[in-house]
C-alpha cells in the first residue's frame, strides 16, 4: 500500500515537471525542470529496485546532461533569456494528434495486452555484474560500435562548435 | 548473308557517331551525306535479306540471329536477339528505303538551318530505334524501340524549339505517347507472367498459356497501339507533331514510326487471334478512327495538318485490316502508304519552302506553272491516297475493304464513306494551292521549284506510289505470298476470296473515288460558292468539325486540368514552403552569427510531426487489429 | 569473479574497420598536412581499399560475428552499393571542399562514418545492432547536413532532420522494446521463431519499427523533413543521403521484414503495399510543380523510395532482389543527376532554379546530355538501369498477385515523365531569357569524372543487367 501511494506520488511528480517543461516560456526554467523530471524517473527506477540504474540516471542525466543543456543555455542566450511561447501555429494539431496516439498506446498497454505474468521475486544478487558480464559478452559488439558513435558525436560537435575562419 | 543481319543496326549507329564526333567540322552537306550513306548502307543490308529469304524454302525462312545475353533473370529471359523473317524485311526495307530518300531530301531541305548537326543525328537515331524495333525478337527489345522512337519523335518535333508551339508539341506528344506505353509495359509483365515466355515465336508457339488473358492482354496492347499509331481515343497528338521540321513528319510521323502499332499487331497476331472480342475492338477503332479523322480532314486548312488527319485516317485504314485478321493486307497498305504518304509530305515540304513556310492553302493557288515537278508528284500521291484506280493505294485500300465486308457489313460501309471523303479532301488539297489563280500575288512571285536533291526523292517516291500496288494484285499477290509463312497459323478470312465479288467491290470502290474526285474538282474549280452552302446547310455539325469535335478541349478539360490543380494542391497543401519561399510560425531557436539575430525558419516542424503522429496512428491501429 | 569475454573475430566487420581506420586517419591528417586536397583521396583510397575486402570477404565462407552483424552476401551487396555510393560522393563534393576551405577533415570523416553506419545497417542482424548503425549513420547526417555554415537554410535543413530524426529513432527503440517483450529476443532469427501473430503487442512493435524505418527511406507520410533537408544541405551532401541513408535504411527494412516477419507476410503485405501507393503517388504529384531543382530531386527520390518499396511489399524472391537491383541502379542515375545540379549552382547559392536550366544545351552540350541520360533513366526509359528497376519490382508485384500495385506503378512513371521530361525541355528547348548572362559553369575535372562515371553505370546496368542482377539474387537468396 505504502509503495503504491509513493508510486503514484512520484509519477505525479515526474509527470508535472515534464509538462512544466514543455510549457515554461523561459528556457532556462525548463531546463531546471528537467533535472526535476530526470530526478522522478530515477525515483521510479528506486522503487524497481534497480539501485544501479537510478544511480546511473542521477549521474548522467542529471549530472552531465542537464548541466551541458543549462550551461549551452547561459553561453548563447544569457541566464534568465527572453521568454519565448512555446506555442506556434500547428500546436493543437500536434497536441490532439500527441494525445491521440497517447491514448492508444495506453489503451493496449493497460487493457488490451495481456501481459506475460511473471511473479516478481527478488532481485538476484550480482545482477549488476551479469549486466557488465552481459555487455562485454554477448552485447560486445553493439557495445563496441556504439563508441563509433560517441567518436561521430564528437567530431559533430566539434564541427558544430569551431567559430568561422573568415 | 543472315548472320550478318545485324549490320543493318550498325550502320545508323556509325552514322550517328562519325556526325556526333566530327559534325562541328564538317559542313552541313557533308554531314548530311554521312547520314544519308548509313542508311543507304543499312538499305543495302535489308535488300540483300530480302534476297537471302527469297532464295530459301518458304517454311524456313525465319532466323533468330543472337547478339548478346541480356537479361537472365530465372527465367525472366530477354536478348537482344533479331528476328529476320518476311515481316520485318518488309519493314526494314520500308524503314531504310523510305528513310534513306527522306534523309537525302533533307540535305536540301535543312539547308542553312543553323543545327543541322544535331538534325542529322536525331535522324540517324531514329532509323537505328525504329529497326530495333523491327527486328526485337522479343517484347523486352521491342520495347526499347519502342521508347527509342517516341523519345526521337519527341526530339525532332520540338526541333525548332524556337518556336513554344513546336516545344509543347513535342512534350505531348510524348507524354501521350507514355500513356500507351503503359498498356505496352502491362501487357509484356502479363504475357510474361503466364507463359514465362517473351520472345515472339515462343508465345506464338505456346498460346494456350495466355489463353485466359488473352482478352486483356490484346487489349493492353491496343493501348499502346493507339498511342503510338495515334489512333482513337490517343491521336490527339499526331496534329501538332506538325510542327516539326517536314521530313520528319514525312519519315516518323506518316511513313514509319506511327505504323509501328500496325507493325505490332502483326507481329502478336497470335494474342490477338486467340480473343475475337479484342480482334473486333482493333477493327472497330480502327474504321471508327479512318472516319472521324477523314471529318477533320475536311475541314483543315493547313496544308501539313491534312496530311496529319489523313494520316490518322488511313492508319485507322490499317488497323481495320489487322483487326479483321487481314494481317498481310494491313502491312501492305502500310507500305503504299508509306510510299504516298511520304511523298505527299515531302511535296508538302517543297511548297513550304518555296513559300517561306506558308502552310495556308487559302493563300496559294496556281503554283502549278511555278512548280510543275512538286505538282505532279503531289498529283501522283494524292491520286494514290484517294485511291484512284490502279494507283498503289487502290490495291491496298480495296484489299482490307474486302476483307472488311467478310467480317462486318457495316465496317466495309463506313470504310467507303471514308474513302468517298479522302477522295474529297485529297484532291481539294491539289486544287486548291496547285490549280485556278494565285490568291496572294506576293508569295505567288516568290515562290520557286525545289533544287534537285529535294526533286530526285520525289520522283523516286512517286514510282513507288504509282506502281507499287502492283504488288499486290488480287489473286497474283506478290505481296501476299511473300508474308503468308509470317500468318501461316491464321486462317482468317484470307484465300476465301470468289473472285467475281471482289471485282464488282473494286468497281464499286472505284466509283466512289471517282465521285469524290469529281465533287472535290466541282466544289472548288466550277461552283466554287458550293463549299460555305454545303457548311451553312450543316449547322452545329458543322462546328463540331471545324472544331475536331472538341476532343482536345475534352482531354483538357477531364483529365490536365483536374491533375495539374491536384499537383498545386498538394504542392502548396502539404508543402506550405513553395508557395512564398518563407515559412510561418515562430522561431523557436535564434542563432547569433555574425553580430545580427537571424532566425531559423522551424516553424514547419510541428506540421512534420504532426503528420508523422497520424501516420504512426495509422499503422498502430492497422497493426493491432490485424496482428 | 572472473568475467568470461567471448572470443571473437573482427574480420566479418573488415571492410568497416577500413573505412573506420581511413576516417581516422583522415582526422589525424588533417591536422598535420597543409594541403587539404589529400584529404579526398585519402578517403577515396580506403574505400577502394574496403572494397578490396569486400571481394575478399565474397570469396570465402560465410563470416558471422555472433548474432550481431554477418557478412553474407546480401550484407556485402549492401556493402558494395554503400561503397560505390561514398567513392562517387567523395568526389562529387572535392570542388566544393576545396572552394568553402574550412573543416574538409571533419566532412570527409563524417561522411565516411556514416558510410560506416549505413554498412552496418546492412550488415547488422540484431535489432540492437540495426539500432546502433542508424544512430551512427543518422548523426553523421544530420551535421553533414549543416554544413554550409554560409548559408543559413544549411543550418535549418540540418536542424529540422535532428528533431524529426529524433522522434523517428524514438519509434524505432520503442518498437524494438516492445518486440523484446513479445518474443524474448533482439536477434531477427529468434524474433522470427517466436513472435507469431498473436498478441497486440507485437503488432504494435512492427508498427513502431515501421515508422522509424520509414522515415529513414522516406515514405509518405513520413518524408516530410526530405525536401526541406535535400534543398538546405549541401548539394554533395543530399547526393550521398539521398542514395546511400535509402539504401541502407531499406537495406535493414527488408531484412528485418524478410527473417524476423517472415511468416507474417499476410498481415505487412497489404500495410506496405498501401504505403508504396500513397508514397509514389504523393512524391509524383507534389514533384509536379516544383520551382527548384533540389526540391525536384527530393520528391523524385520519395517516388523512387515507393517504387522500391513495391519489391518488398511483393514479398517473394524476385522483389527482394529487384528491390537491390533497384538500390543500386538508383544510386548511379540519382548521384549524377545531383552531380549536374552541383555544377549548375551558382556559388553560394546552393541550389538550382528550374528557370535557370534554360538553354544549358546551347552553352554546355554535354552536360545536358549527360543530364538528359540521368532524367530518363529515372523516368524509367530503356534500355537504361532505371528502366529495369522499375521492371524487376513490378514484375514481383505481377508474381505475386498484385497486378493492381503494379498497374498503380506504371502509372505513376508515366506520370513522372512529365516533370523529367521537363527538365530537359527546359535544357533543350527554351532559351535564355533575353539579357540574361551566361551561366558560367566551371567543370572543375574530378566532377567531371564523377559524372563519367555515374554515366557509365547507369548505360552499362541496362546494357548488361544480368551481371548486376545475379548478384542480387545471390544476395536475396539468404532469405530462402
Amino acid at each position: 500500500m505504502v509503495m503504491r501511494v509513493v508510486f503514484v506520488v512520484v509519477s505525479l511528480f515526474t509527470l508535472v515537471m515534464a509538462f512544466m517543461v514543455v510549457s515554461h516560456p523561459t528556457l532556462f526554467s525548463s531546463a531546471l525542470y528537467l533535472v526535476a523530471t530526470f530526478l522522478g524517473v530515477a525515483g521510479l527506477y528506486v522503487l524497481l529496485e534497480a539501485d544501479f540504474l537510478a544511480v546511473v540516471q542521477v549521474m548522467i542525466y542529471v549530472g552531465a546532461v542537464s548541466i551541458l543543456i543549462i550551461f549551452a543555455i547561459m553561453l548563447s542566450r544569457g541566464m534568465m533569456g527572453k521568454r519565448t511561447s512555446s506555442h506556434n501555429r500547428q500546436a493543437k494539431w500536434v497536441a490532439l494528434a500527441s494525445l491521440l496516439l497517447a491514448i492508444l498506446l495506453l489503451y493496449f498497454i493497460t487493457v488490451l495486452m495481456r501481459w506475460p505474468a511473471v511473479q516478481a521475486g527478488p532481485v538476484p544478487a550480482g545482477a549488476i555484474q551479469m549486466l557488465g558480464q552481459d555487455l562485454v559478452g554477448r552485447y560486445v559488439v553493439p557495445f563496441e560500435v556504439a563508441s563509433v558513435l560517441l567518436l561521430v558525436a564528437l567530431v559533430g560537435a566539434i564541427v558544430l562548435a569551431r567559430e568561422r575562419e573568415i | 548473308m543472315l548472320n550478318y543481319a545485324w549490320l543493318i543496326l550498325v550502320f545508323p549507329v556509325l552514322g550517328l557517331l562519325l556526325n556526333l564526333a566530327f559534325g562541328r567540322r564538317l559542313s552541313d552537306r557533308t554531314i548530311g551525306w554521312i547520314a544519308s550513306s548509313a542508311v543507304f548502307l543499312s538499305f543495302l543490308v535489308a535488300v540483300g535479306l530480302f534476297f537471302t529469304l527469297l532464295g530459301m524454302p518458304v517454311e524456313g525462312r525465319q532466323h533468330e540471329l543472337m547478339l548478346w545475353q541480356w537479361i537472365h533473370v530465372d527465367l525472366f529471359r530477354a536478348d537482344v536477339k533479331i528476328l529476320v523473317d518476311p515481316l520485318s524485311v518488309t519493314m526494314g526495307l520500308i524503314v531504310t528505303g523510305v528513310g534513306f530518300l527522306i534523309h537525302v531530301y533533307s540535305i536540301g531541305y535543312m539547308e542553312g538551318d543553323k543545327r543541322v548537326q544535331r538534325f542529322f543525328v536525331f535522324m540517324n537515331f531514329f532509323i537505328f530505334m525504329m529497326l530495333t524495333l523491327v527486328f526485337a525478337n522479343n517484347f523486352v527489345l521491342l520495347y526499347v524501340g519502342w521508347e527509342g522512337v517516341g523519345l526521337s519523335s519527341y526530339l525532332l518535333i520540338g526541333f525548332w524549339f524556337e518556336k513554344p508551339i513546336a516545344a509543347e508539341a513535342g512534350k505531348k506528344a510524348f507524354l501521350v505517347n507514355r500513356v500507351g506505353d503503359f498498356g505496352m509495359a502491362l501487357a509484356i509483365m502479363w504475357i510474361f507472367k503466364l507463359s514465362g515466355r517473351l520472345s515472339f515465336l515462343d508465345i506464338a508457339a505456346n498460346t494456350q498459356a495466355i489463353a485466359p488473358a488473352a482478352t486483356g492482354i490484346a487489349l493492353l496492347l491496343l493501348l499502346a497501339v493507339t498511342g503510338k499509331s495515334a489512333q482513337i481515343p490517343l491521336y490527339i497528338w499526331l496534329p501538332d507533331a506538325m510542327e516539326g521540321p517536314t521530313p520528319v513528319s514525312a519519315l516518323i510521323h506518316a511513313a514509319t514510326m506511327v505504323t509501328a502499332g500496325v507493325y505490332l499487331v502483326a507481329r502478336t497476331f497470335a494474342i490477338f487471334l486467340l480473343s475475337p472480342v479484342a480482334m473486333t475492338w482493333v477493327a472497330t477503332i480502327g474504321v471508327v478512327t479512318a472516319f472521324f479523322a477523314a471529318t477533320m480532314a475536311l475541314a483543315q486548312v493547313d496544308l501539313k495538318r491534312i496530311l496529319a488527319y489523313s494520316t490518322i485516317s488511313q492508319i485507322g485504314y490499317m488497323v481495320l485490316g489487322v483487326g479483321v485478321g487481314a494481317f498481310s493486307a494491313g502491312i501492305f497498305h502500310l507500305m503504299t502508304h508509306a510510299f504516298f504518304k511520304a511523298l505527299l509530305f515531302l511535296a508538302a515540304g517543297s511548297v513550304m519552302h518555296a513559300l517561306h513556310g506558308e502552310l495556308d492553302i487559302r493563300k496559294m493557288g496556281g503554283l502549278r506553272e511555278k512548280m510543275p515537278q512538286t505538282f505532279w508528284t503531289f498529283l501522283i500521291g494524292a491520286a494514290a491516297l484517294a485511291g484512284f484506280p490502279l494507283f498503289s493505294g487502290f490495291f491496298s485500300k480495296d484489299e482490307i475493304l474486302w476483307h472488311a465486308w467478310q467480317h462486318a457489313h457495316w465496317m466495309w460501309a463506313l470504310g467507303l464513306l471514308t474513302a468517298f471523303m479522302t477522295a474529297y479532301y485529297s484532291f481539294r488539297a491539289v486544287i486548291v494551292p496547285f490549280l485556278g489563280k494565285p490568291r496572294d500575288k506576293y508569295l505567288f512571285s516568290h515562290a520557286h521549284e525545289a533544287p534537285p536533291v529535294m526533286t530526285i526523292p520525289l520522283w523516286l517516291l512517286a514510282m513507288g506510289a504509282l506502281l507499287g500496288g502492283f504488288l499486290g494484285l488480287p489473286h497474283a499477290s506478290l505481296f501476299g505470298k511473300w508474308l503468308e509463312p509470317v500468318f501461316a497459323s491464321a486462317h482468317v478470312g484470307e484465300g476465301a476470296a470468289s473472285g467475281n465479288l471482289e471485282l464488282i467491290f473494286m468497281g464499286i470502290s472505284s466509283l466512289v473515288v471517282l465521285a469524290g474526285i469529281g465533287l472535290a474538282y466541282y466544289a472548288y474549280m466550277v461552283d466554287t460558292e458550293f463549299p460555305n452552302r454545303f457548311r451553312k446547310s450543316l449547322g452545329f455539325i458543322d462546328g463540331l468539325v471545324q472544331h475536331k469535335w472538341y476532343v482536345d478541349e475534352l482531354y483538357m478539360a477531364v483529365i490536365v486540368h483536374p491533375l495539374w490543380e491536384l499537383a498545386g494542391w498538394f504542392a502548396k497543401f502539404f508543402d506550405p514552403k513553395v508557395i512564398d519561399g518563407t515559412v510561418n510560425g515562430l522561431a523557436w531557436v535564434t542563432d547569433e552569427v555574425g553580430g545580427g539575430v537571424r532566425k531559423l525558419q522551424t516553424g514547419l516542424v510541428g506540421w512534420y510531426v504532426f503528420s508523422l503522429f497520424v501516420g504512426a496512428v495509422l499503422l498502430l491501429g492497422y497493426f493491432m487489429l490485424v496482428w | 569473479m572472473t568475467i568470461t569475454m567471448p572470443s571473437v573475430s573482427l574480420m566479418p566487420y573488415l571492410p568497416e574497420i577500413i573505412l573506420l581506420v581511413t576516417a581516422l586517419l583522415v582526422l589525424l591528417v588533417d591536422t598535420v598536412w597543409g594541403d587539404k586536397r589529400w584529404l579526398v583521396w585519402l578517403a577515396f583510397l580506403g574505400t577502394l581499399v574496403s572494397g578490396v575486402a569486400v571481394w575478399w570477404l565474397a570469396q570465402g565462407p560465410t563470416l558471422q560475428l555472433q548474432d550481431m552483424l554477418t557478412a553474407d552476401a546480401y550484407a556485402l551487396f549492401i556493402d558494395m552499393v554503400v561503397l560505390i555510393v561514398a567513392a562517387i560522393s567523395l568526389l562529387l563534393a572535392y570542388d566544393w571542399l576545396i572552394e568553402h576551405n574550412e573543416q574538409q577533415g571533419e566532412y570527409v570523416a563524417l561522411l565516411l562514418f556514416a558510410t560506416v553506419g549505413m554498412m552496418t545497417m546492412g550488415a547488422a542482424i540484431n535489432v540492437v545492432t540495426i539500432f546502433v548503425a542508424l544512430e551512427i549513420l543518422s548523426l553523421s547526417l544530420y551535421i553533414l547536413t549543416g554544413f554550409a555554415r554560409e548559408r543559413l537554410t544549411s543550418g535549418e535543413a540540418a536542424l529540422k532532420y535532428f528533431l524529426l530524426g529524433a522522434f523517428a529513432s524514438a519509434f524505432f527503440l520503442y518498437g524494438a522494446a516492445l518486440l523484446y517483450g513479445s518474443s524474448g529476443h533482439l536477434d531477427l532469427i529468434g524474433i522470427g521463431q517466436n513472435l507469431g501473430t498473436g498478441g497486440l503487442m507485437a503488432g504494435a512493435g512492427v508498427a513502431l519499427l515501421l515508422v522509424g524505418f520509414s522515415f529513414k527511406v522516406a515514405l509518405a507520410p513520413f518524408h516530410m523533413w526530405t525536401p526541406d533537408v535535400y534543398q538546405g544541405a549541401p548539394t554533395s551532401v543530399s547526393a550521398f543521403m539521398s542514395v546511400g541513408a535509402k539504401a541502407a535504411g531499406f537495406a535493414a527494412f527488408l531484412r528485418f521484414f524478410q527473417v524476423a516477419l517472415a511468416g507474417s507476410y499476410a498481415q505487412w503485405g497489404p500495410a506496405l503495399a498501401a504505403l508504396a501507393v500513397l508514397t509514389m503517388t504523393w512524391g509524383n504529384l507534389a514533384a509536379l510543380r516544383q520551382e527548384s531543382l533540389k526540391r525536384l530531386l527530393a520528391y523524385s527520390s520519395i517516388a523512387h523510395a515507393g517504387y522500391a518499396l513495391v519489391g518488398l511489399a511483393a514479398g517473394n524472391s524476385l522483389g527482394s532482389s529487384g528491390l537491390l537491383f533497384y538500390l543500386l541502379a538508383y544510386a548511379f542515375m540519382n548521384l549524377g543527376a545531383f552531380g549536374v545540379a552541383i555544377m549548375l549552382e551558382k556559388p553560394g547559392s546552393g541550389d538550382v532554379m528550374m528557370s535557370s536550366l534554360r538553354g544549358t544545351s546551347r552553352q554546355h552540350p554535354l552536360l545536358a546530355a549527360t543530364m538528359a541520360v540521368f532524367m530518363f533513366s529515372l523516368a524509367g526509359v530503356p534500355p537504361l538501369a532505371g528502366f529495369f528497376g522499375k521492371l524487376y519490382v513490378f514484375g514481383a508485384a505481377v508474381e505475386a498477385n498484385m497486378a493492381w500495385l503494379a498497374i498503380v506503378g506504371v502509372i505513376n512513371s508515366a506520370l513522372s515523365a512529365y516533370y523529367y521530361l521537363r527538365v530537359t525541355v527546359l535544357m533543350y528547348m527554351r532559351d535564355e531569357e533575353a539579357g540574361e548572362e551566361e551561366v558560367a559553369v566551371s567543370k572543375p575535372p574530378v566532377l567531371v569524372f564523377a559524372l563519367v562515371v555515374a554515366l557509365f553505370f547507369v548505360v552499362i546496368v541496362g546494357l548488361w543487367p544480368s551481371v548486376w542482377m545475379q548478384m542480387a539474387q545471390q544476395a536475396a537468396l539468404i532469405f530462402g
